[in-house]
């Protein structure tokens, strides 16, 4: 029996190894968000009582303040998003393009913040925005304000700190996709007549299109969910998406509300991003080119 | 245009440095400041390092996140691994679904989620909660990552050994594993500080136990400024600039996010 056990396991013994990984996606990924869809739809009346479906949790959002979050949080991220790819794109352009010697320093210098605890880059942000930080006495000593500006705990010092914490995220996919893309062809626009603004527009920007696309889900999805950002440098005074959420199952423990909030948060966010990419990327081929 | 690249794409990029490294410089300067203010250096001083090195909540919490991390390095590596160089073609395609899924979903939403299947089935939070749900995020990583490198591998190697009586075993061990060296070490890496870093997972997943890290900055923070976190932060850029050397050092083709 033992022998025929172990013949039998030798021969499934690929499938034996393989699978552990597959299971821990669908058991930790898979089954708990099919969970929460389930959670967000049935009621338990009794504890002896059959449960039902029930759409309850879902038009218990439909009131303004919610609406007015979730808004709030879309602004939010397309902010946060617009912002680091214009600051990304020339930033990545020059890099590949220009910068010969020390290639490895750069990137080096590139990968470190995103590397480092970005819980840690943001408290130095108020060693720069407080009242009595850098910059205001900077800006004092030159004389350019006579009081403090107040920098933390508004919608100010929360957009900055997006910007500053998913950067890195916008610059790498885009400087990979420049560095991918073929010089040669910038250079046959160039000799064919293109003005460099033609050649930007209709050259490189059109074939690093895919490097935009990745930053910009890269931005997006992970801003609209931001909750540590906000209620870091947003003095508790405004909610977002993700305050929501934590608020819902960490605080209220109300999982069936949290459940219903986290899934229509979810379908906005989705129905969102495809009307970003319906609108800027018409070809919606981000799954095939990046495979 | 011509003066564009010539003057404003240097500066720009000048600016974008500057604007990435502006809190991380002022962190480290503080670190060394004798006051506990921000407004200006005062003097230089080692006090709050001091502070740091007796202090016993901040160790715990550097000892948990290192847990952590070793523990998601191992898990996702040796799955991700196995998975990788023996998975059918159509789990394979089911798996990279689920991966894209793990992009497209916020990661507050996979915490939410997998917070509620935790106290559905009564788990308690600690550790063991936060590892599954890091080397949940490690395996998106790693996958991708180790399937590159075995896409890259030679075949006819692996045949030959074979061919030339190695079982599968040892082929594994004196062929495959040291051809993907450089792209495993790279993966684990990029595990460790993906780990190291996570708070959202964290937060929702560690219960009232297990503090990490992350959270223990995160509290920290909310409750008021404090250089001894000045000190932490310039010790773990020291760490991670040298993890960071390694990666760049490895010359692997991987994508760094």
């Amino acid at each position: 029996m033992l022998e025929r056990l172990k013949v039998a396991f030798g021969k499934e013994l690929d499938f034996f190894l393989s699978v552990p990984a597959a299971i821990w996606q669908i058991l930790f990924f898979g089954v708990p968000i099919l969970l929460i869809v389930a959670l967000s739809f049935i009621q338990f009346d009794g504890p002896f009582q059959f449960p039902r479906l029930t759409l309850v949790y879902y038009l218990s959002l439909l009131e303004w303040p919610i609406a007015k979050i979730i808004l709030r949080s879309i602004f939010l991220a397309a902010i946060a998003s617009i912002c680091s790819f214009l600051i990304a794109y020339p930033f990545s352009y020059f890099l590949v393009m220009k910068i010969k010697r020390f290639k490895v320093a750069f990137l080096f210098l590139l990968i470190l913040p995103f590397w480092t605890n970005f819980l840690l880059q943001v408290y130095g942000w108020y060693y720069i925005l407080d009242d009595g930080g850098l910059v205001n006495q900077t800006f004092l000593y030159l004389g350019l304000i006579s009081s403090p500006l107040h920098m933390l705990n508004n919608f100010f010092a929360v957009n900055l700190l997006m910007i500053y914490c998913y950067l890195p995220f916008m610059i790498l996919p885009i400087y990979s996709s420049l560095e991918k893309l073929d010089k040669s062809l910038i250079e046959a626009s160039l000799d064919l007549g293109a003005t460099p603004l033609q050649t930007l527009f209709n050259v490189t920007i059109p074939l690093t299109k895919v490097g935009i696309k990745i930053g910009t889900v890269l931005v997006l999805v992970p801003a609209f969910g931001e909750f540590a950002i906000p209620s870091l440098m947003g003095g508790g005074k405004d909610m977002y998406v993700g305050s929501l959420v934590s608020h819902f199952f960490l605080t209220a423990r109300n999982s069936s509300r949290g459940a219903a909030f986290t899934c229509l948060s979810v379908l906005i966010l989705f129905a969102f991003v495809g009307l970003v990419f319906y609108t800027f990327f018409p070809k919606n081929d981000l799954m095939e080119e990046e495979e | 245009m011509k003066l564009f690249s010539a003057i404003w794409l240097p500066l720009i990029t000048l600016l974008t440095y500057l604007f990435l490294y502006l809190p991380i410089l002022v962190l480290i300067l503080f670190s060394f400041n004798e006051a506990d203010l921000t407004s200006g250096f005062s003097a230089f001083s080692l006090k709050w390092y001091s502070e740091l090195f007796s202090s016993t909540e901040i160790w715990i919490a550097i000892q948990n996140s290192l847990i952590v991390a070793g523990f998601t390095v191992f898990l996702s590596l040796t799955m991700g691994t196995f998975f990788v160089l023996y998975s059918s073609k159509p789990m394979m395609k089911w798996i990279n679904i689920l991966n894209y899924g793990e992009i497209v979903i916020s990661d507050v939403v996979i915490a939410g989620a997998l917070l509620s299947l935790f106290a559905f089935f009564t788990v308690p939070l600690g550790l063991v909660t936060l590892i599954a749900g890091h080397t949940l995020i490690g395996l998106g990583y790693a996958i991708p990552i180790i399937k590159t490198s075995f896409d890259e591998i030679d075949k006819r190697l692996i045949e030959a050994s074979m061919d030339l009586g190695a079982t599968k075993g040892q082929t594994f061990r004196k062929v495959v594993i040291p051809l993907m060296t450089p792209a495993l070490v790279a993966s684990g890496l990029l595990v460790f500080i993906i780990s190291l870093d996570d708070f959202t997972i964290s937060f929702f997943c560690a219960g009232t136990s297990a503090q990490t890290l992350s959270l223990y900055v995160f509290t920290t923070i909310k409750s008021g400024l404090s250089p001894v976190i000045n000190a932490v932060s310039t010790l773990m850029i020291a760490f991670s600039s040298l993890l960071v050397l390694i990666f760049c050092s490895l010359q692997t083709k991987t994508r760094f996010f």
